[in-house]
């Protein structure tokens, strides 16, 4: 039978994980949906658990000048409510899964199931949000963009926890989020698309897109970005074909029981013009 | 097996439970708090929608490790309440009761989000329910009921 | 004295409000065994070979051998076994039962069970016929040759899945030494008992079937639990205790039946006039892996191959294709929501190719009072369809918004569905097959006891019957009863579908109390009616000759939707619906059924996709099947309209199905105004729109 542990403290984690195998269960609603039992049965976990929801340590909303961090276990809802989160943050929040879930889903979940749909991963790439990973060793501090690999494959060592996610403060002069689920509430995204912009003196001084469920993990195209910095909003809005096309490489989604290849990047690519246009 | 201690509609309980069981059936099976139904079993429904430290939750997606020390409120407990009564009266005066399997869930939804916004406006109610199915009523006469409920309570919340 | 539509609490809104109303997944008892489903897993062939592991004591194996009566679900058409036997004829077809006291072991043992198969082709294309079905109005096809024009076009409808929100379940018993009790989640005791008595060999006296109160159905619990309680019933021999037989979610979704996928071809011969001379119809479903119920739907949905329009000639026919697949069954509208779709499409997709207003040329052939019917029927009552049309008009503004949305650069559209729906069984159904019965009683002390087999499944008929009751009788309706059905008290007053309920249910209902309060004055005594046809309904099954229904209520439904032009989503911006169901009961219940019925037709329509890769439904729980939430749906309003029915209650009709089938091609009328393209498909989905957008035809 597997192991079931709630800690008292993340010191207690940190022990138990230095010396065997576990996972973690947040919130629950990406682990119970996937360690799903028959009705009245328990939950059908195949590895040993530490439950790390209502763990102190991994509580928390703070800020500094430059920086924000959020506590792994922060359930969504209570970011979303949070005076210091940034907008973008918000915005995401309010358009994935329902008042419900979002009180038991937690960030550090999200990040930790490292679904293609994950919709927070798509503004915490934009942000180059990075993931403070803990064990008795120490902390390290990854990039997640680096910490997620693959299709629910993520960078943390058997011995680590993930314990705060921390974003730089940026304020954008536009940014639209905008996810294009099967109906317009409580379900997994088609695809997501996150814009964001600003203007120095009507010259682009930072240009950033993210897009969810369209590839492995978010597409995030740093070197793209960077070659429409210094230029005018005019100059930007006319290489929006050219923008489109070195996109499209990236936007290599599947079919699925939601929807299908040609939807996916046809809209994605439609919203990063509409958002390009529109400014 | 580990004990596990929580405030049931008001009371503290204590149980020995394994962890690794749905807050769902702890209440549903050894409780028995009917009004808490298993409509999906995923998260996806609300049926089984309980009040977790005041804020709606599905109880169907969260495991009973994470429910020690909160304050668990389920329809039964609600419906002691004088709020309660002001939503139960709007719903059976606006229709919003078809085959009522998700009702209590529903009621939950419309506490935890006149808790919050005790004036709602349509779009908000639409926001506040989005995570509670009903396939009978189409939610008009559920939105009406709550649009009600908050003038009729009003101060309640 | 009040007029009757004016509405009342619900009967049972308190109990369901406050959470203590009982569903079968409620009901507890001592020693409760557990069963679980073992199921083929593969779509087509023969069991070799099943192996079992070493049994504990108290857990049992339940199969066809344990069959003590036929090996055959009781429905329209017996073709259903209770556990296979030998052949596998789609995926997850059940083969056994597992019964036990621990569930966990239960489990266990199902999954260490291995069966061998010998596997062979499966078909999942539509070439197996099993059900044919043709008939002619006037001179059938033979006008195609006198025509100047003839246009065509197919159509094509997906699966739907009831999704009602309280999963498929059972509990079954044993009374004494024989009796096996069931309580199920159910809309038709009767159905059910039928059923055990031939599988059990049982007689009458020792099957008793019970309703507790039942979280939505809308046809999916109509012939489908028959065969859970056949099999439950079968185990309950066997282990002589209580077990519980409920379904996961996404076992019901994978096992249960959902609403036929259908290809409908449409042809019409026009004359030099481009007037409507007469059509060819061809409507093709899929039944999946049994017939069961699906020659009933495909004939309903040949008689509402013309809709609401009289055409005179016609050519009408169809094939119910067996395939590899999942069985389909009853779903609200029973084969019009599919027919409804295509027949309104085409009209327009006429008057397009015509290039003539679609609104003008629609409502010149809308049906009128004494016309004939599809099946050379007479529509006897008088039809108000153009008044109808005029107020959902003028409440929805719609000339104005059709005109505006049709600029080049509107994203918005706005569509008009009519449609009616024949109210009961088809034909001669409620006279031979079904044969309605119902009592009320009266106590000593003045109660008054309906007692009827109809099934309150959200849809009001505990309050509505109630209704009628009390106000024939001029009694406080608290001392009229109506008891969960339970089929040692109650009569069978048939199943509760078709939108029979309140007309010919309520209608023997009325008549009962009619004569009631003329013996007001006996203390103790029961009145028994039975349905008997009105004289004047003549039809032959055989040929699809004659007055289909008794009755027909009408509907027009206006919908309004905005297409984002980025992302091709349609949202439901407004509703408008008008109705004519003879005589509204309750004015709230019915705008509750008009609201929810509209809400699973326009998804219908645009939003809820569900399909199978070989046999393999792709969508299998709540998270990929999507319905509506409240989110997705528009501001409502509903007006109805009054025109009795001399049969009905107080001239009620039905109203259940009536408020489904119209959505589909309203939405779709309104998606194609703002997309500006034709659709030949439904669910109109995104995926879909985006096709259209780049290959498909030009609305103009
Ligand atoms: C009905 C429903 C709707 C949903 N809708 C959306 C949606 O719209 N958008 C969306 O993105 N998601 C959605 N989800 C998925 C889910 O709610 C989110 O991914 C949520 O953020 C997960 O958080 P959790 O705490 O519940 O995760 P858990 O299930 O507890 O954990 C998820 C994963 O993260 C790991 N993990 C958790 N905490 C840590 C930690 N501290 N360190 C290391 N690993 C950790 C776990 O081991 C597990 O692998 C939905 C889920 C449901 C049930
Ligand atoms: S049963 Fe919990 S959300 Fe559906
Ligand atoms: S009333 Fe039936 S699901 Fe809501």
């Amino acid at each position: 039978m597997v192991k079931q542990i709630l800690p008292k403290n993340l010191s207690e984690v940190l022990e138990l994980i230095s010396k065997e195998k576990y996972r973690f269960c947040a919130g629950g609603t990406d682990m119970l949906i996937q360690n799903h039992n028959l009705k009245t049965l328990p939950i059908d976990f195949k590895d040993n658990i530490i439950y790390t929801f209502n763990l102190e340590e991994l509580k928390g909303i703070t800020e500094d000048e430059d920086f924000i961090t959020i506590g792994a276990s922060e359930s969504l809802e209570s970011i979303l409510e949070n005076k210091i989160t940034p907008q973008i943050l918000k915005d995401t929040i309010l358009q994935m899964a329902s008042p419900a879930i979002r009180h038991s889903g937690t960030i550090g979940g999200n990040i930790g199931n490292a679904s293609p749909a994950g919709d927070l991963l798509v503004p915490l790439y934009l942000l180059n949000a990075i993931v403070q990973l803990q064990s008795l060793k120490g902390i390290r501090s990854v990039l997640l963009s680096d910490f997620i690999t693959h299709v629910r494959r993520i960078d943390l060592r058997d011995d680590e926890i993930i314990t705060k996610i921390i974003i730089s403060k940026i304020n954008f002069d536009k940014h639209q989020f905008v996810k294009v689920g099967p109906r317009l509430s409580d379900a997994i995204s088609k695809l997501s698309f996150l814009g964001a912009v600003s203007f120095h003196e009507d010259k682009v001084i930072d240009l950033r897109f993210s897009f969810g469920a369209v590839n492995i993990t978010v597409v995030r195209r740093p070197e793209i970005e960077a070659q429409y910095i210094y230029k005018t909003k005019e100059e930007l809005k006319n290489s929006v074909d050219e923008l489109l096309e070195k996109y499209s490489e990236y936007i290599r989604p599947i079919d699925d029981q939601r929807s299908n290849k040609e939807y996916r990047k046809t809209v994605a690519l439609n919203l990063l013009r509409n958002f390009i246009e529109e400014l | 097996m580990a004990k596990i201690d929580f405030r049931l509609n008001g009371v503290p309980v204590s149980i020995e439970t394994q962890l690794n069981r749905r807050l769902l059936d702890v209440l549903h099976e050894d409780f028995d708090l009917i009004g808490i139904k298993e409509g999906c079993g995923e998260g996806e429904c609300g049926a089984c929608a309980v009040l977790f430290d005041h804020e709606i939750i599905n109880s169907c997606s969260v495991p009973i490790a994470n429910c020690a020390n909160k304050d668990i409120v389920t329809i039964e407990g609600f419906s002691n309440t004088s709020r309660y009564k002001i939503l139960k009266d709007a719903f059976e005066e606006e229709g919003a009761v078809q085959c009522g399997f998700c009702t209590p869930g529903m009621m939950i939804a419309a506490e935890s989000l006149l808790n919050k916004n005790p004036k709602p406006t349509t779009e908000e109610i639409k926001i506040g329910l989005s995570g509670n199915l009903c396939r009978c009523t189409g939610y008009n006469m559920i939105i009406k009921a709550i649009q009600r409920a908050a003038k009729v309570g009003e101060g309640k919340w | 004295m009040k007029d009757i539509r004016e509405s009342i609490l619900k009967t049972d809104g308190d109990e369901k409000i406050s959470g203590q109303a009982k569903y079968v997944a409620d009901i507890r008892m001592a020693n409760m065994q557990h069963a679980i489903t073992k199921r083929s897993t593969i779509a087509c062939g023969e069991i070799k070979n099943i192996s079992y592991p070493e049994l504990p004591e108290g857990y049992f194996i339940v199969d066809h051998r344990d069959v003590p009566g036929l090996n055959v679900v009781k429905i329209i058409f017996d073709d259903m076994p209770v556990f296979t036997e030998k052949a596998i004829t789609y995926l997850h077809e059940p083969i056994l039962l597992v019964v036990g006291p621990n569930k966990e072991k239960v489990k266990e043992i199902v999954n260490n069970i291995q069966i061998e198969y010998i596997e062979k082709e499966a078909t999942f294309e539509w070439k197996n016929s099993a059900v044919q079905y043709h008939f002619d109005k006037g001179l059938g096809k033979s006008i195609f040759e006198n025509a100047d024009k003839i246009i065509e076009y197919d159509y094509e409808t997906g699966y739907q899945e009831q999704a009602y929100i309280e999963p498929q379940g059972f509990i079954g018993y044993l009374e004494g030494k024989d009796k096996v009790t069931l309580i199920g989640s159910i809309q038709c005791p009767y159905y059910v008992k039928n059923a055990v008595i031939q599988v059990l060999n049982a007689t009458e006296e020792n099957v008793r079937v019970i309703q507790p109160s039942v979280g939505g159905a809308f046809g999916g619990k109509e012939e489908f639990p028959s065969l859970m309680a056949c099999q439950l019933a079968c185990a309950v021999k066997k282990v002589k205790k209580p077990i519980q037989l409920i379904y996961e979610r996404e076992e019901d979704m994978l096992v249960t039946t959902k609403r036929h996928p259908a290809r409908i071809r449409f042809s019409a011969a026009l004359n030099k006039e481009r007037e409507i001379l007469g059509f060819k119809i061809y409507c093709a479903i899929d039944a999946g892996a049994n017939i069961g119920l699906s020659g009933v739907v495909l004939s309903r949905a040949l008689i509402a191959g013309t809709g609401a329009y009289t055409i005179d000639n016609l050519d009408c026919s169809g094939d119910v294709f067996i395939t590899n697949t999942v069985p389909n069954g009853a779903f609200r509208g029973f084969g019009a929501p599919q027919m409804y779709f295509a027949v309104e499409m085409f009209m327009e997709h006429i008057a397009l190719d015509l290039g003539i207003d679609s609104l003008a040329f629609r409502r010149k052939y809308l049906a009128k009072q004494n016309d004939l019917t599809s099946t050379s029927g007479t529509f006897r009552d008088p039809i108000i369809m153009n008044e109808m049309i005029e107020k959902g008009m003028e409440i929805s503004d719609y000339k104005k918004k059709r005109i505006e949305y049709s600029k080049e650069k509107s994203t918005k559209g706005i569509g008009m569905s009519f449609f009616f729906h024949g109210c009961g069984f088809t034909g001669s159904g409620e006279a031979t097959h079904i044969k309605a019965k119902v009592r009320l009683k009266k106590d000593k002390d003045n109660t008054v006891y309906i007692l009827v087999a109809a099934v309150d499944m959200g849809q009001g008929i505990r309050t509505t019957l109630r209704k009628v009751v009390a106000q024939i009788l001029e009694i406080p309706i608290d001392n009229v009863i109506f008891d969960f059905p339970d089929t040692d008290k109650v009569p069978d007053s048939g199943p509760t579908v078709a939108s029979r309920t309140m007309m010919i249910v309520g209608g023997l209902i009325g008549r009962a109390a009619k004569e009631m309060k003329k013996r007001w004055t006996e203390t103790e005594f029961i009145v028994e009616k039975i349905y008997e046809q009105p004289e004047y309904i003549k039809y032959n099954d055989e040929t699809f000759r004659g007055d289909a229904y008794p009755a027909y209520s009408w509907g027009v439904n206006i919908v309004e939707v905005d297409v984002n032009p980025v992302t091709y989503q349609p949202k439901i911006l407004n509703t408008w619906s008008v109705y004519d169901i003879g005589k509204s009961i309750d004015d709230r219940i019915v705008l509750g059924q008009a609201d929810g019925g509209l809400t699973q037709g326009i998804a219908y329509g645009y939003l809820e996709v569900m399909n199978h890769v070989k046999g393999v439904i792709k969508q299998k729980n709540m998270t990929d099947y999507i319905i509506p939430t409240a989110m997705d749906t528009g501001n409502m309003e509903t007006v109805i309209y009054e025109n009795p029915y001399a049969f009905g209650p107080y001239g009620a009709k039905g109203v259940g199905e009536l408020t489904l089938v119209g959505g589909a091609p309203a939405v779709v009328y309104a998606i194609e105004q703002a997309i500006n393209k034709r659709i030949h498909k439904i669910p109109a989905t995104p995926e879909y729109i985006l096709e259209m957008m780049n290959d498909g035809k030009n609305r103009l």
